[in-house]
Order: structure tokens, then C-alpha cells, then sequence
């Protein structure tokens, strides 16, 4: 029989590594143990991918989707109804790395494309999917590789795979950049054709070697005739590329870090942890999964619960999974892809290449109200399945005093572990009004209530901002 | 190509109509046609969310005469547009596959009433889509999420249902599609079990159109709709795989239309004309995906053997001929 620790460090795994689960699913994944899960979620091709066919059926709108938010929420869809949920987060995961924005590329469907690439490749070898990024047309168009000539270079996309995609600020030089980026040219987009009125056609990457620099070059200490893969290949044999990385995993599955533009100057703040990456990376040559599957394991993992403020990628998908309404095809997806926007995170269109600065700058006063009325409004709707499910558990146990009401709609949200504060503020409200009864259909309906506004209370508080 | 002969049958690729539009001129995401008098045609516009919902009515020569119709879940209006007939006085039927209910127009648009009832009783909609009025004026509509076919007078009145949800014969999973041939049997698209089945008037199970047991030839991957000619040969839009496919009367196949608008619509060309780049830039790529089909989702033969392709993904329909006086060239040209 799973106990409550087991199951509360469940919940923090499927936090992190999806998108959070309901006190069932987390029972019967604790039945099965912690390890077999991560496994379980490593290995996504266990599981059923999302049925594209049912999808685009009831959503033609979504395939080729024309313009956003159509395609943020074709995402949204994904990520509240995948039953691979690491897949899809570690999709999230190179979005916020690898950042693509629609405001430069203006082709939504290409951007769609890219995020099935990370879906595809996203928890192989790093060197793999730096080749698949360089290789991705709305990358190549985002970051000027279409204008990378022989001759003529346009660094922008060889800046940017060393600063911002693999080893960071201080670990090259100029001239670095400059023969990476030469070493790139001849990587560009084929002839394509242009939009009109009969929607999008994919782009397709070309190779043009009557473009391409094949002359020698010196890059990082290495000389020889480099292409864009042997770059890349020197490129993740780097340690600063390795701990790079292992920062960035860090960051986004186990606690908040410092924003990235200061990491050559600020250390990290575990870094034990960091070393145990760097070890995974090295020893199996830059594989993400076995990363992953070290990081998940380890004491520092589950030692971090609501550690990480949760992004409002997060926190849209992880509330809409939990209220259960959003679980079939269905309009209003629109509305949680916008709502991912009005709180900081516009998918698919980030800011800039340098991506969204996370942890305690995806709040802001702004961004807190939308985030806690966003919660409260979902979790306080006791007509919801997921909240119904919730008002169905708390029943099963027959009359609760208060403070057992509060321990179990925590236990219900999360676990939800909350400060003295917060358990304070939960208590008084429901001492206020008694014993939770369900003898009679008054008592049930009045029960009913007070469990909607116990749960919009617990998602409007503090706590429930970390994951 | 342009001309496909197959089994003594000829296909030649005629012209398309269509081209994307929120609104007014074009469609989005169509999902149904209806051929009515006069050469005019309703297409029904799926949208997305909460825009492009409508009906809209045009001539097969390219005359946008207006559309009717919007989102929302008030009189005449829809939520997910699905299916389209038309009755024998022209009135316009439309099934919304969210609201679970027929919403009824004149010819000109104007609503006149709705009618259906949520549900999985006798009479009760879940996921209403293709439709299509039999010799009587009775109205046959696929009631998809309830894996049956029911029918109702043109009022709404329950009449009687068949199917059940399944793989065997006389079985449904999810279907789509249906029309009527001039015996009264009934063709559905069964979209999950990826197969057309053929039923008497009563309902009762006569042929299916699918695979080839061994060779796999004929194979469908999520029909959509389907339609029969005066030779009682059976138009599938095989949705899934992006092509039309055609089996004779007894079920064995004939071959497979891809679809061939090598010339864009008038409206598409107008739009591509008025953009000196866009007409640069086609001049460099290979513009043979654009031609093709992509998800056709209903298919309508009118009374001369002419075919209509709908493509929910292309925003337009393609005209193939079915041609009876076909003459072999030299083939020493």
C-alpha cells in the first residue's frame, strides 16, 4: 500500500517531469515504484502517442494551423493530453533553450515542425539534435543561416549555437564564432512555396555545397576542412558544454537557478549536483535520457520539492489537467494558450533568442493575478470532473473536521506542501464553518461548496505558485 | 496527371474552386458541400474556435453570392459545423457535431428552426455528422459518437436507427460520411474501422468497401465521405491518405485520384497576381504539393457524372469528369 510520503514524492516527479497527476494516477504510479516510473517516462514509446487523426478531425484548424494562437494551442492540447508526459515536457524544455519565436519566422507550422523535432529526438544524444536543430528550417530562418554565404558570413547563428545553445559566454572567442559560422555556410532553406491562399507548405533544410566555405578552419584549438557536423561534434566534447547543459537541466527540473546571462559569473547553487550531470553526460557521451534518469534518481531531485516556481506553461497546463475539462478535443484551448501569454509565456513566440528569464521573474504583480485567478477560478468550479473527482475522494472518507479537510484537499492538489501561513489561512476558513458532513443532500451540496472554495483558496495561495 | 483511365473508366481533371477565407469570399477548413439548383453550391466552414464558422453560397463558376451563419450556440448559429443537405424544397441542413443539433435554413439562408437532443437514447445525438434526405423527404444522419445511423423526418421526428459500435459487419467506430444511392441503400464512411460499408434501406448490412484481404489494395485510412454515380460506381475521400478512392459497384477498387489543380482557382490566382514576389517565388519551387489533395473530406457526384472533391486542408473543391465518350490517342504520338 503506498504511503503518503511515496505518494507526495511522486507527485513531485510527475511535476517535474510532466504536468503534474491526479491523486489516482499518482497511487497507482507509486504501486509500481519510483524507479519504474522514471523509467516508464524515459522510455516514452511505451505509450500510446497522441491519436493525430482524432485530433484533427475535431480540430482541423490545428493542422497547418494558419496563424496563433492556433498552433500554441494545438500544443496546449498535447501537453494536457499526452500520456507521455516527459516527452512533451522535454519538448518544452528545448523550446526554452533552443528559443524559436514566431514573431521573425511568421510561419506557425514550421514552429509546430521544430517542437515535433524536439518530440522526436528530444531525449537522445545532445550532439544529434544540435545537427536536427541546425538542420530545422525555422531555425535556420530564425537565426540568418539562409543568409550565411560563403564568403559573405552572417555569424548569427554561430554566436548563438556557442553563447546561448551549448557552452555559454567565455568558453570561445570571436574567431570562434567566425569559422563556426563558416564552417555553416552552404546550411540553408530550399526554394519553398510561398503562402497563399491555400495555407502553409512545410520548408524543407537544403544543403548547397557551391555555398559552402570548405576551406580550412580553426575552431575551439581544432584545424581541418569543418562542416557544421564536425563542428558540432567539437562542440559537445567540450566540458563547458556539458556543464552548460547539466545547468540548464538543473534549472528547469530541479530548482531555480540564477537568470543564464549571469552563469560565467554566478555559480551554481548546488554544484555537487552539477558535477553528477557533468559525470552522466560524460560517461555516456552526451545521451539526455541518461542524464535524466541520474537526475531523477538522485537525493538532490528529490530532496527540491517546490523549489521551482512553476512557469505559466506550467501552471496553465498542470491546473487544466487537474480540473479535467480539457481532456478531450473541445473548444477553448484558444483561451489556455492566450492565458499562457497573459502570464508571461507566450509559446511558441519568446521574447527573444535568449529566451524567458524563469524562477522568480515569471512573476510579477500583473502576471500573480492572472496566475492565481486563472487556478482559483478552475479548482473553485465543483462542476469540473477533475474537482468533481476531488469532492467524490473527500466523501469516501465520510465526515471530516476541519483540519482533516484542509490535509486532504493538499493531499489532493500535489501533495501540496504549504508554510505555516498558508495552513493558517486554510484552517480558519474552514473552522469557520464546521464539520464537513455529507448525511443529507443539503449537507452534501453545502459540502460540495465548501471543497470548491477550500480549493480555490489553496490555488490562490503562495504555495501553490512552486512546483 | 491530368487524365486518369482505370478499369474502362476515364477521370479527367476538370478545375477547382475555392481558396482560404475567414470570411466572405472562400472557406475555412470546409467539412460539407451541397450541390443545389442552378449551379450554386453550399459549403460549410468549420473555422477555428470561434471564428470562420458559416455556410456559404457560391456558383460553380466563381460567384461568391454570400453566407449565413456564425459562432455562437443562439438560432442559426454553430459551434462545430459538420454536414450539410439539402431537402427536397432546397432547404439547407446543418449538423454541428458540438451542439448536437440540425439547424434548418432556406435557400437564401434565413434560419427556420433546429432541432436535436443530446444524448444516447433513441432519437438522441452525440457528435451528429453526414446527412442525407432518402426518396420519402426523411432525413438519414450519422449519429458519430454514438457509433449509428439514424433517421428522422426532415422535422426531427425519430424514426429508427441501425449499428452499434464495432468492427463486425453492420458495425461502426466513429463513423463520418454518408449518402443514399438511386436504389435508396446507404453508404457510410465507418472512419475509425477505416472502411465504407454498404445497407439496404432497412439497414441491413450488404457490402463493405475496403482493403483487399491480401494485397491491401483499396485501402482506406479514415474515410470521410462518400458518393455514388449513375453507374453505381463509390467515391471515397480516403482522408488519411490524402486521396480519393474508387471502387466499382461490387466493392473491388479502380484507382486513386491525388488531385491535380495545377491552375490555382480564379480567386487564389487573383491573390497570388497582386503579389509581384509570390509570383517570383513560384517561379523558382516545384508547386506539384500544391496540386495535390490534402485531407479531402467530401466528395458529391452531380447528375452528370461530374465529381466534386472537397479538401478541408486546401479550402477547396476539385472537379473531375467522369468521361463516357473517351477516345484512346495514337499512342505513337
Amino acid at each position: 500500500m503506498a504511503n503518503r510520503e511515496d505518494i507526495a514524492l511522486m507527485g513531485h516527479l510527475m511535476r517535474r517531469a510532466g504536468f503534474g497527476a491526479s491523486h489516482d494516477e499518482l497511487r497507482e504510479m507509486t504501486e509500481g515504484g519510483y524507479e519504474a516510473t522514471v523509467d516508464n517516462l524515459l522510455n516514452p514509446e511505451r505509450f500510446d502517442p497522441v491519436d493525430d487523426d482524432l485530433l484533427f478531425r475535431y480540430m482541423p484548424g490545428y493542422e497547418g494551423a494558419l496563424g496563433p494562437p492556433l498552433n500554441q494551442a494545438e500544443w496546449v492540447y498535447r501537453m494536457i493530453n499526452t500520456e507521455r508526459p516527459l516527452e512533451e515536457k522535454m519538448a518544452l524544455f528545448w523550446h526554452q533553450l533552443f528559443a524559436t519565436g514566431n514573431s521573425k519566422v511568421d510561419n506557425p507550422p514550421e514552429l509546430t515542425q521544430q517542437i515535433a523535432m524536439f518530440r522526436r529526438v528530444g531525449l537522445g544524444k545532445f550532439r544529434d539534435i544540435l545537427v536536427e536543430l541546425a538542420q530545422n528550417p525555422a531555425m535556420i530562418f530564425w537565426l540568418d543561416n539562409n543568409g550565411n554565404h560563403m564568403g559573405a558570413i552572417n555569424e548569427n547563428w554561430g554566436r548563438e549555437l556557442l553563447e546561448l545553445f551549448s557552452m555559454g559566454v567565455g568558453n570561445y572567442s570571436e574567431e570562434d564564432i567566425k569559422e563556426a559560422s563558416r564552417a555553416f555556410t552552404g546550411w540553408t532553406i530550399g526554394p519553398k512555396i510561398p503562402r497563399n491562399p491555400l495555407g502553409r507548405f512545410y520548408w524543407n533544410f537544403e544543403y548547397r555545397p557551391e555555398d559552402h566555405d570548405d576551406g580550412e578552419k580553426t575552431f575551439l584549438g581544432h584545424s581541418g576542412n569543418f562542416d557544421g557536423q564536425d563542428i558540432i561534434d567539437i562542440v559537445v566534447n567540450q566540458p563547458a558544454t556539458a556543464r552548460f547543459l547539466s545547468r540548464h537541466l538543473y534549472n528547469f527540473f530541479v530548482a531555480d537557478e540564477p537568470q543564464v546571462p549571469s552563469w560565467n559569473i554566478t555559480p551554481p547553487n548546488d554544484p555537487d549536483a552539477i558535477d553528477q550531470l557533468v559525470a552522466a553526460y560524460d560517461e555516456s557521451d552526451g545521451d539526455i535520457r541518461a542524464m535524466l534518469r541520474v537526475l531523477f534518481n538522485s537525493d538532490f531531485f528529490k530532496q527540491a520539492r517546490f523549489s521551482r516556481v512553476k512557469s505559466p506553461a506550467e501552471l496553465v497546463i498542470s491546473t487544466a489537467r487537474l480540473a479535467g475539462n480539457f481532456n478531450a478535443p473541445r473548444p477553448g484551448f484558444n483561451s489556455l494558450a492566450f492565458e499562457c501569454a497573459y502570464q508571461g509565456q507566450e509559446l511558441l513566440n519568446p521574447p527573444s533568442v535568449e529566451s524567458w528569464h524563469t524562477g522568480s521573474e515569471w512573476i510579477d504583480g500583473g502576471a500573480l493575478v492572472r496566475r492565481v485567478n486563472f487556478a482559483a477560478n478552475l479548482l473553485g468550479d465543483t462542476s469540473l470532473p477533475g474537482v468533481k473527482s476531488i469532492v467524490a475522494n473527500l466523501r469516501s472518507r465520510g465526515a471530516l473536521s476541519p483540519d482533516d479537510m484542509v490535509d486532504a484537499c493538499l493531499e489532493m492538489v500535489g501533495p501540496l506542501e504549504v508554510g505555516d501561513i498558508t495552513r493558517a489561512e486554510l484552517l480558519d476558513e474552514a473552522r469557520g464553518a464546521g464539520e464537513l458532513r455529507w448525511d443529507t443532500e443539503a449537507d452534501v451540496a453545502e459540502s460540495e461548496k465548501r471543497v470548491g472554495v477550500m480549493l480555490a483558496l489553496i490555488a490562490a495561495s503562495r504555495d501553490f505558485q512552486f512546483a | 496527371m491530368l487524365t486518369t483511365v482505370a478499369a474502362g473508366r476515364v477521370f479527367d481533371y476538370s478545375y477547382c474552386i475555392g481558396m482560404y477565407g475567414m470570411s466572405g469570399q472562400g472557406f475555412w477548413s470546409p467539412q460539407d458541400f451541397a450541390l443545389a439548383d442552378d449551379n450554386v453550391m453550399y459549403v460549410i466552414s468549420r473555422g477555428a474556435e470561434e471564428l470562420g464558422q458559416r455556410i456559404s453560397r457560391v456558383t460553380q463558376d466563381h460567384q461568391f453570392l454570400g453566407q449565413f451563419g456564425a459562432n455562437g450556440r443562439g438560432d442559426g448559429q454553430f459551434v462545430w459545423p459538420r454536414s450539410i443537405a439539402l431537402d427536397g424544397d432546397g432547404n439547407v441542413y446543418a449538423s454541428d457535431d458540438f451542439l448536437n443539433r440540425i439547424s434548418v435554413f432556406d435557400p437564401e439562408g434565413g434560419f427556420i428552426s433546429c432541432w436535436g437532443e443530446a444524448g444516447d437514447g433513441k432519437g438522441e445525438l452525440n457528435g451528429p455528422c453526414g446527412m442525407a434526405f432518402d426518396a420519402d423527404g426523411n432525413v438519414l444522419v450519422v449519429d458519430s459518437q454514438n457509433h449509428r445511423v439514424q433517421k428522422f423526418t426532415h422535422k426531427g421526428k425519430h424514426l429508427g436507427s441501425f449499428g452499434g459500435h464495432g468492427k463486425g459487419d453492420g458495425d461502426f467506430n466513429l463513423p463520418w460520411g454518408l449518402c443514399l444511392d438511386t436504389d435508396g441503400n446507404v453508404y457510410v464512411a465507418d472512419w475509425k474501422n477505416n472502411r465504407v460499408q454498404k445497407f439496404d434501406a432497412e439497414g441491413n448490412f450488404l457490402l463493405k468497401f475496403e482493403a483487399a484481404p491480401r494485397s491491401g489494395v483499396g485501402d482506406l485510412h479514415g474515410p470521410t465521405g462518400v458518393a455514388v454515380d449513375s453507374e453505381g460506381d463509390v467515391y471515397v475521400t480516403d482522408w488519411g491518405n490524402h486521396r480519393l478512392q474508387v471502387y466499382a459497384p461490387d466493392g473491388r477498387f479502380i484507382t486513386s485520384l491525388v488531385g491535380d489543380a495545377q491552375q490555382p482557382s480564379p480567386w487564389t490566382q487573383t491573390y497570388i497576381d497582386a503579389n509581384p514576389d509570390i509570383v517570383k517565388a513560384r517561379r523558382r519551387v516545384n508547386l506539384e504539393p500544391e496540386w495535390r489533395f490534402r485531407r479531402p473530406v467530401s466528395v458529391r457526384v452531380d447528375e452528370n457524372d461530374r465529381i466534386f472533391v472537397l479538401e478541408a486542408n486546401r479550402h477547396r473543391i476539385q472537379v473531375y469528369d467522369k468521361v463516357k465518350d473517351y477516345e484512346e490517342h495514337p499512342l505513337n504520338l
